[in-house]
Parts: C-alpha cells; structure tokens; sequence
C-alpha cells in the first residue's frame, strides 16, 4: 500500500496550500473593505477556511481529538459575530440619541 | 384728602420726607450715593461680531492642529516609520529564531531528568492517560490553586471598578426594569431568529463543554477549556434572551456560591494529599484501570470544580462589561 | 481495492469542496457592494464545508470522528445562516445612504 499513501499524502498537502492561499485572499478583502460588514464578512470566511484545514490535518496526522478544536472555533467565530453587531449597532444608536438631542438642545 | 400744594412742591416740602422716613418706604442709597442704579447690559452689534470672530478664530486654531502642514507631514513620517520598523523587527525575531535547536533532540536544555520522569511514571503514578492533565492536577496542583484564585481575584477586582449601583428603591424589580429598558437602545427588541437558533445551540455547547471537562484526563481539554466553552455558551444565551431571563437562574448569589465552593473543594482536597503525603500515609481514593473515566485518583473533581469556576468567570466578566453587574 | 475507491470518492467532495471555496472567494471580489457579497459568503460557508466534511467523513470510515464531523456539520448549518441576518442587519441600520443601492421602502 505504497502508493496509496504516497497518493494520500501529496492530496493532502495539495488541498492544505490550495486552502493557504485563499486565506491570503480572504484576508485581503478584509483589509480592502470600505464598510464594516464587509470586514465581519471576510474573517468569518476565514475561520471557515480553518475549520476545513484543521479538519485535513486530523484526518492527515490520524489524531482524532482535532476535531474538538474544529467545533470549538465554529462556536467562537460565530458567537464574536453575536456579539460585534450587538454592540456596534448599540454604539450607533448612542450616537444618534446624543447627536439629536445636541441638535434640540442648540 | 385735598392738598393745598401740588405734587411738585409737597415733595420738596419736609412733611413729605418726614412720613415717608417714618413708613419705611425711603430707599436709603437714593441721592445719598453718587452712583445711579444701573441699566441691563445690552450688546451692540459690533461687540457681538467682535465676540464671534474671536471665539472662531480661537477653536479654528485649536482643534485645526490636524490639517496644518506639519501635521500633515507628521503623519507620513510616521506611517512610513512604523512600518519599517515592524520589518526590522520581524527580520531580528526570525533571526532570532533560526539559531534555536530543532524539536525533539536530546541535548536541548530543556529535556533533563524532570520530564523524563514525568513521562516515564506520569501514567504509572497518576493513573491519567494525558500526562500533562497529571502533571497539572496531580504533580502540581498547587499551582493550579493559585491560579483557580487569581481568576477569583480578577472577577472581584473588576467588580470593584465596574460595578453601577442599583438605585435605592424599596423593590429590587425596578432596576431590573431601568437596566432593560437601557438595554433597549442596543436592540429594540430581542430578534426572534437569532432566539430560534439560540434555542438549539445553547443545548449542544453547554453538553460539548461538560465532554471536554470530563475527558480531561482521556485526552486534551480539562477544567480549563470545558469551563471556557460553558462560559461561551451562557453569553449566547444572554445575548439572545436579555437580561431577565437569565437572571431567572444566574444571580449574583448562584456566582457567589459556585466560586466559593468549588475553590474550599478543591483546597480540602488538595489539604487532604498533603496530610496523607507527608505522613506517609496510604491514600485511600483508587486510581482505576487507565483509559476509563472513573479513574485517576483526584483529577475528576478537580477539573469539574475548576471548569466551574472558570464558567463563572467568563459569564461575569462579559455581563459587568455590558451593563455594569450580574 | 475497498480502500481507493474510498478514498477515490472522498477525494472527489473534498476536491468539489475546495472548488466551491475557490467560487466563493472570487465571487467576494467581484460584487459591488457588502449585501451582494455576503451571498456568495453565505453560500460558500453552508454548501462548501458540508460537500468537504462529507468527503472527509468518507475517507476516515466508520469512527467516532466521524460523528463529531457530523456534529460540525449540524452546528454550521444552524449558525451560519444567523451570521448573515445579523450583519445584513447591521449593515441596514447603519447606513445612511441606502437609497443609493437599493429601493427602500418607507414605514
């Protein structure tokens, strides 16, 4: 079974920089962006991208607790989202609050 | 009454200033003092142009520090700056970096003869698949206790400077209600989608939190992140139900008895090796067959209570930040 | 022979996974404006890793790995779509000129 794993390996490694340089890319519109949705957007498509390479990388190295890592960063990623719009949207609504009444009171 | 005199010459006369002296009604400063009683300041045009282009004149030179030229040329210094400098700071660290000795060889400093009996007899001694959980709860779990207290003490310390004071009303709902209503300006009102799905997924995270701190010892994970996971999914929870729900089971004096118990568990534990280790006593809780849950001595419980205290702290932190206590 | 057909077939829906990827990525750079790229987010992010967690499902054979994938999975597909309410949201609230992008109904 030489060759299977020969073939394993070199798919693996494929797929793990394939997934590298999208990641680049991903992070690329992040800093592009003109909005703030638009960097939300971006790094939870990065960390979906992560969750797939370190679901190869389980599946590569044989060890089967990375996959707890995997679920763990899917929780995270999306509860930062829950979280960031919350509070942005909150800050927003201050700001119009504070500014309208400044606008009243002069 | 008739007068025999005018308005005019009564008052000159002294009868006129005697009654009056005498009813109280004489203004003592009146044509005694050589000042007369002032008018209201009033503004002409031009004092008010005057005032106007002053005060312009004074915030056009304050706050428009920004756009002068200097300023201008300041900040292209310094974005040029800082980013040769991180260059040169990344070139030094990976030099830095290259001349370590590569993983895993034999005379690094670092493999003496400490670790080598920690992997030789951590599974043998401890009775703990993961050596390193072993290492942290049973070889030294000292230090783990100092550092259950250190999160105890942040909480505490951010307690002190964050906390708002609820208003002295003689039933506490009112300032539930206050906090809810300022909580409004953040979401007008809860959003049902992200309630539908919080509905399903709290669930799943909580139980995934439990896994991993009861697998602490089978394989990586522990008190540490289960507790954390636990802690993350309760501000899911808060985050997509508001602040009555939650304080229906997570007050102030559920934080405060969890802590407090789980930390006097795991000091009457941690007192119970030492009395039995130094008098050389034999200690009575089995280590079980490795690789089955129900083994390794001590380890269990006190990653359960660490896990506890580690939740806690998570959830108090992220409410003392959003609305200023439990 | 069992084995490279597995792996055969786990290969190709990891390979179509990663196609999807490369789909949602150059759809992220060609949309004009957040609303619109945040489709090809959304899509990449439920389809893509389903169609590359069902391959890697297939590869790895019948294990308790493969249930916790299985667990991903279902966590993705409940969160995912959540995500992208939230931030459309966000960005509806926020911005003031909306009008410019699309038809904006008065309440």
């Amino acid at each position: 079974m030489d060759t299977l794993s020969n073939v394993k390996e070199f798919v693996y490694i494929g797929v793990l920089i394939i997934l590298a340089v999208m990641l680049m890319l991903c992070l690329l519109r992040a800093v592009l962006g003109p909005r703030v949705a638009d960097r939300i957007v971006a790094v939870n498509m990065m960390g979906t991208m992560v969750i797939v390479m370190i679901a190869v990388l389980a599946v590569k190295m044989n060890e089967g607790y990375l996959i707890d890592i995997c679920l763990i960063y899917a929780m995270i990623s999306f509860l930062a989202v829950v979280v960031i719009t919350k509070v942005y949207m909150g800050v927003y609504r201050e700001r119009k609050i504070h500014e309208k009444e400044e606008r009243t009171d002069a | 009454m008739s007068r025999k005199k005018t308005e005019q010459e009564y008052r000159k006369t002294f009868a006129f200033h005697f009654f009056r002296w005498l009813n109280g009604e004489k203004d003592p400063y009146l044509g005694e003092v050589e000042m007369k009683p002032q008018e209201p300041y009033k503004e002409t045009e031009e004092e008010v142009k005057a005032r106007i282009r002053e005060k312009n004149m004074i915030s056009r030179r304050l706050y428009g520090v920004a756009k002068s030229k200097e300023m201008k040329g300041l900040e292209r210094f310094y974005k040029a700056a800082s980013i040769i400098f991180c260059c040169i700071l990344i070139y030094l660290l990976l030099f830095t970096v290259s001349y370590l000795p590569p993983v895993g060889t034999a005379d690094r400093p670092v493999n003496n003869e400490v670790p080598q009996r920690y992997i030789e007899n951590g599974l043998q001694e401890t009775g703990a698949v993961n050596i390193v959980s072993g290492m942290i709860l049973d070889y030294r779990a000292f230090d783990t206790l100092g550092e259950s207290h250190v999160l105890f003490v942040a909480t505490v310390t951010v307690l002190i400077l964050l906390r708002l004071d609820k208003k002295k009303k003689n039933d506490g709902e009112i300032s539930i209600e206050e906090a809810e209503a300022n909580d409004r300006i953040y979401e007008p009102k809860n959003d049902a989608i992200l309630q539908m799905a919080a509905f399903v997924l709290v669930p799943i995270i909580i139980i995934f939190g439990i896994y991993v701190i009861l697998n602490g010892h089978l394989g990586p994970g522990g008190g540490f992140s289960g507790g954390a996971i636990i802690g993350a999914g309760l501000i899911l929870y808060l985050n997509a139900f508001g602040f009555q729900k939650t304080e229906r089971f997570f007050t102030e004096k559920t934080y405060k008895w969890i802590s407090f118990g789980s930390l006097s568990f795991y000091c009457i534990a941690k007192s119970y090796s030492f009395f039995t280790g130094a008098n050389h006593l034999h200690n009575i809780i089995p280590k079980g067959t490795p690789g089955a849950i129900l083994s390794s001595g001590l380890i269990l419980p006190l990653n359960i209570a660490v896990g506890l205290v580690v939740a806690c702290t998570m959830y108090a932190f992220y409410a003392m930040f959003r609305k200023g206590g439990f | 022979m069992l084995e490279w057909v597995q792996f055969m077939i786990g290969t190709l829906f990891l390979l179509t996974g990663i196609i999807i990827f490369g789909i949602e990525i150059y759809g992220a750079f060609r949309f004009d404006y957040v609303l619109n790229r945040m489709h090809m987010a959304a899509f990449g992010d439920t389809f893509g890793i389903g169609v590359s967690l069902v391959g890697l499902m297939i590869i790895s054979g019948f294990h308790f790995t493969t249930l916790k994938m299985a667990l991903i999975i279902v966590f993705l597909w409940n969160a995912s779509p959540v995500s992208s309410h939230l931030i459309a949201r966000l960005e509806a609230t926020t911005n003031e000129k909306l009008e410019e992008h699309m038809e904006v109904e008065k309440e």
